[in-house]
């Protein structure tokens, strides 16, 4: 077991955990912080991506040790009174099915829109076909991303908790 | 062979109803619907007035806020939203005022399984007569009140209204009289055509909750003092665990006892690991070495599985063609599919005071109910299940050995709260496949391109769902068709899969009906539309195979896809038909393969006739998702069976569905229709994959005859 202070959500979160733990269940279980979720525990489907250093990032990947004070933003961070616009056009097009992997998605959708913010069907494609989606909700992935791309550009500001 | 399969039927509802009503704390109303349903009639009597709050379907404040329980559960198929807005649409209130609970498990809701798109089905009318119930009951409130007839009293969102005298109550103000009177036996339910809510767009209920991380599903149940348990089954199915190197397990970290556990009823063996933490627990797992008592199921393989599926075929001729007629002979197959849930199996369990609590995602609750009961030797009273929000279901979690896992290790654990945890690799492992498959299809032709014969030697594995009979489209529109079915040896799990049955048969029956056709020298459109219509008209309207149902939605389908355009090499497209849990689905696919052999969907167009809709946007989601679903799987999924066992072991080595496959424009178009609603989380996958591989066939020239179409070279020059 060590000790490692980390940067949740702009908040300083100490933990004590084995070295290799992955930040997905140091997120989930010594945290309280479920939103991240697991699917597969080998990077292959995109349900427990965070942000680290601003970065779409597997968690179930990420272990503890190499994080160090890295700004980490989960899902509960990026906005958590769900105003940021990707979480605006997911309820007002009513994107998810069973929801499962919608944390995933949308953190994955948070960092392409603040690189690219008016990305292509392509561009949609090549950053987000890490994410599965086992209900195949993808023709509303994409349009909630062209939405919230109209929102963002209308606006409608991204506060939340990206620091 | 596992024993822990469980039942495929359903409880046969008696259509007796009941409705109950009783006063809410404070002076509110209660309205509960009563349905009996086989043995547990006597359960459900034994609610009492005082506690009769839990099983109210729906209960209106003094404030005038309004609670409707959700009774099955979601699993992203809508229904936690739609059963509601069923009761909303006759009690005449504002969906924005309703707040919707998920129920528990519990015999006064009626039918809580979530499977073979049933749900709406069963709900539809009780949940219309519950809330039409209480809206008769609040209009008697308003008239006593007033003193003037209930036949001049009219509501609306969430209040009475009386015209004439310009009188005006909210149902907030009536609760607390109209808890007073007797319900009405009859209390007349609308006609579709004044519905407001039912057929608009409404956002799951869950949506706000979903996009900021708050915990809903199942393996987010956090209890003070929980603990975190895997369970090892033998990777060879039917195995069990001999001995194991448990003492050194139990000097991993964070680890609190590893036991095997053997010899409860209903229970696969296995041995189970408990720690601190969820990753202490899957770290300790890795460490754990078994030695296995491997059984008899070790010596079945897919490809051995092959080799008896032809020789059945082999075995099983068809009988001779009259002469003159043209021999057209194929032979399909599929692989087993897992379901992959994208929320692998769990549950959480805790023992006190000779009860147990559980928190499951699954889709048939009772079912976990009763291997727990039946395990431990429990009464079913003292076992409480809470319906978690289901991370996929699929048909998967229709099967519960989480339920009755988590509670042997809750039981030795007394008082200590456990949440038993499935990783990736153990959902691979130990899933209720869907079957593997092969047709070995001939069919004659005459001279003037009918089909005058038509044979199926049919192969699947022994159990679970999908035998096939000559009872379906395209057997019912020939006459003296046949299909011999077989069954291969016992020992591989299957179970249900989104559109059990069909999610394998129909790809192949329509794939060679557009093989027929071509033989045929017939336009493939044409072709079909005389098939269809050589299937007699159902004798009781509703029921059955309707030709007229179904041929509207392929001319939908067809003009709205614009069939018929000239396409170049390479471009094509394809259609394809299913006639699922009694809704009509017509879909269009239109694919290019370039030269070297690569697919690409361009576009899917459907056409559906689902009866009555009750949420457009989920029904639009889920016929979208199903189609996807059903082209994913037919795609790039294989799962294969060596030396007993799974051979894939986590999306790494079982491909799905990913964004960049999914075409640019999948378009939905519901006929209009006030029939009762059909099932709809199903009906959208089996008709996908056969659309796109007729599709690949006018491109290219190839036939795909087996599944996945990832494996098959495309290649044309």
């Amino acid at each position: 077991m060590s000790k490692y202070t980390l940067t949740v959500n702009g908040q300083s979160r100490s933990v004590d955990v084995a070295p290799d733990t992955p930040m997905l269940w140091v997120l989930r279980d010594s945290l309280g912080l479920v939103g991240t979720k697991y699917g597969c525990g080998i990077g292959e489907c995109g349900a427990c991506t965070i942000h680290v250093n601003g970065s779409p990032t597997r968690a179930c990947q990420t272990p503890v040790s190499s994080v160090g004070r890295s700004p980490v933003t989960t899902i509960e961070g990026l906005d958590a009174a769900g105003k940021h616009p990707l979480q605006q056009a997911w309820v007002e097009l009513d994107v998810p099915q069973c929801g499962y992997c919608q944390a995933g998605q949308l953190m994955s959708a948070a960092a392409l829109l603040r690189k690219n913010p008016r990305p292509s069907d392509a561009d949609i494609d090549a950053a987000m076909k890490g994410n599965m989606c086992r209900c195949a909700s993808y023709v509303r992935i994409r349009a909630g991303i062209k939405r919230a791309a109209e929102l963002r550009s209308g606006g409608v500001s991204e506060k939340g908790g990206e620091r | 062979m596992k024993t822990t399969r469980e039942s495929s039927s359903s409880p046969v509802v008696d259509r007796r109803q009941f409705i109950k009503v009783s006063a809410l704390a404070g002076g509110g109303l209660l309205i509960g619907t009563y349905l009996r349903i086989g043995e547990q009639v006597a359960y459900a009597a034994t609610t009492t007035a005082e506690n009769f709050a839990p099983n109210a379907f729906i209960s209106i404040a003094p404030t005038g806020a309004v609670s409707i329980i959700a009774p099955n559960s979601e699993m992203g198929q809508g229904i936690k939203t739609g059963l509601p807005m069923i009761v909303a649409e006759e009690l005449d209130v504002a969906w924005e005022n309703v707040t919707i609970v998920q129920g528990d498990l519990n015999p006064a809701y009626g039918r809580q399984s979530s499977v073979g798109s049933g749900s709406t089905i069963a709900n539809y009318t009780p949940l219309r007569t519950a809330g039409a119930t209480a809206r008769a009951m609040l209009i008697s409130a308003a008239a006593q009140t007033w003193n003037v007839p209930e036949s001049e009293c009219t509501t609306e969102k969430s209040a009475v209204i009386h015209s004439a005298s310009k009188r005006r109550a909210t149902y907030g103000d009536l609760a607390a009289k109209a808890a007073t009177l007797s319900p009405p036996a009859n209390a007349p339910l609308k006609n579709s055509k004044d519905f407001k809510l039912l057929g608009t767009r409404v956002a799951g209920v869950d949506n706000p909750k979903i996009v900021v991380g708050a915990p809903l599903f199942g393996i987010d149940v956090k209890l003070p003092g929980m603990v975190f348990a895997t369970y090892t089954k033998c990777p060879v199915f039917g195995g069990k665990p001999k001995s194991a190197n448990l003492d050194e397990v139990k000097k991993k970290l964070g680890v609190r006892d590893a036991f095997i556990v053997d010899e409860v009823p209903g229970l696969t063996p296995g041995v189970a690991i408990i720690a601190d933490t969820t990753w202490n627990a899957f770290s300790a797992t890795e460490s754990l070495k078994v030695q296995w008592d491997e059984g008899p199921v070790a010596s079945q393989s897919s490809g051995e599985m092959a080799k008896q599926a032809d020789a059945f075929a082999k075995a099983t001729p068809p009988a001779a063609l009259p002469a003159g007629v043209k021999a057209v002979e194929a032979a399909y197959h599929y692989p087993f599919l897992a379901h992959a849930t994208l929320e692998p199996q769990n549950c959480t369990a805790v023992f006190k005071n000779g009860v147990m609590e559980m928190w499951t995602p699954t889709q048939i609750p009772g079912s976990g109910q009763g291997l727990v009961t039946r395990g431990l030797g429990l009464d079913p009273k003292n076992v409480i299940v809470h319906i978690t929000r289901l991370g996929g279901g699929f048909g998967r979690r229709g099967s519960n050995e989480f339920s009755i896992e988590a509670a042997v290790i809750a039981k030795k654990l007394e008082g200590t709260p456990v949440k038993l945890m499935w990783r990736r690799e153990d959902d691979f492992a130990h899933d209720n496949y869907r079957s593997n498959g092969w047709h070995y299809f001939t069919a004659g032709v005459d001279g003037s391109g009918k089909v005058v014969a038509l044979h199926d030697a049919f192969v699947k594995m022994q159990g679970g769902p999908g035998d096939m009979t000559a009872g379906g489209f395209p057997f019912i529109a020939i006459p003296g068709s046949k299909v011999d079915s077989s069954k291969l040896p016992a020992g591989i799990p299957t179970g249900f899969w989104r559109a059990p049955g069909d999610n394998g048969n129909v790809w192949a029956t329509q794939s060679f009906v557009d093989e027929l056709a071509h033989a045929a020298g017939k336009e493939p459109l044409s072709f079909t539309l005389d098939l269809i219509n050589a299937v007699p008209a159902p004798t009781t309207p509703g029921r059955g195979f309707d030709p007229a149902k179904m041929t509207a939605a392929l001319k939908l389908a067809t003009e709205k896809a614009g069939w018929g355009t000239a396409r170049q090499r390479g471009d094509g497209m394809g259609f394809a038909i299913t006639h699922t849990n009694n809704a009509y689905v017509a879909i269009v696919a239109d694919v290019s393969v370039s030269r070297d052999g690569k697919l690409a969907i361009k576009k899917l167009t459907a056409a559906v006739d689902c009866g009555q809709i009750i949420n457009l946007s989920a029904a639009e989601a889920q016929v979208q998702g199903a189609m996807l679903d059903g082209i994913g799987a037919a795609w790039f999924a294989k799962l294969t069976i060596e030396h007993g066992a799974a051979a894939q072991t986590n999306f790494d080595d079982y491909a799905m569905l990913r964004i960049n496959n999914v075409p640019p424009a999948v378009d939905v178009h519901f006929i209009k229709s006030s029939a009762p609603p059909t099932g709809l989380g199903e009906p959208g996958l089996p008709a996908a994959a056969p659309a796109v591989c007729n599709a690949i066939f006018a491109a290219t020239g190839k036939r795909v005859r087996t599944l996945p179409v990832i494996g098959e070279d495309l290649k044309w020059a």
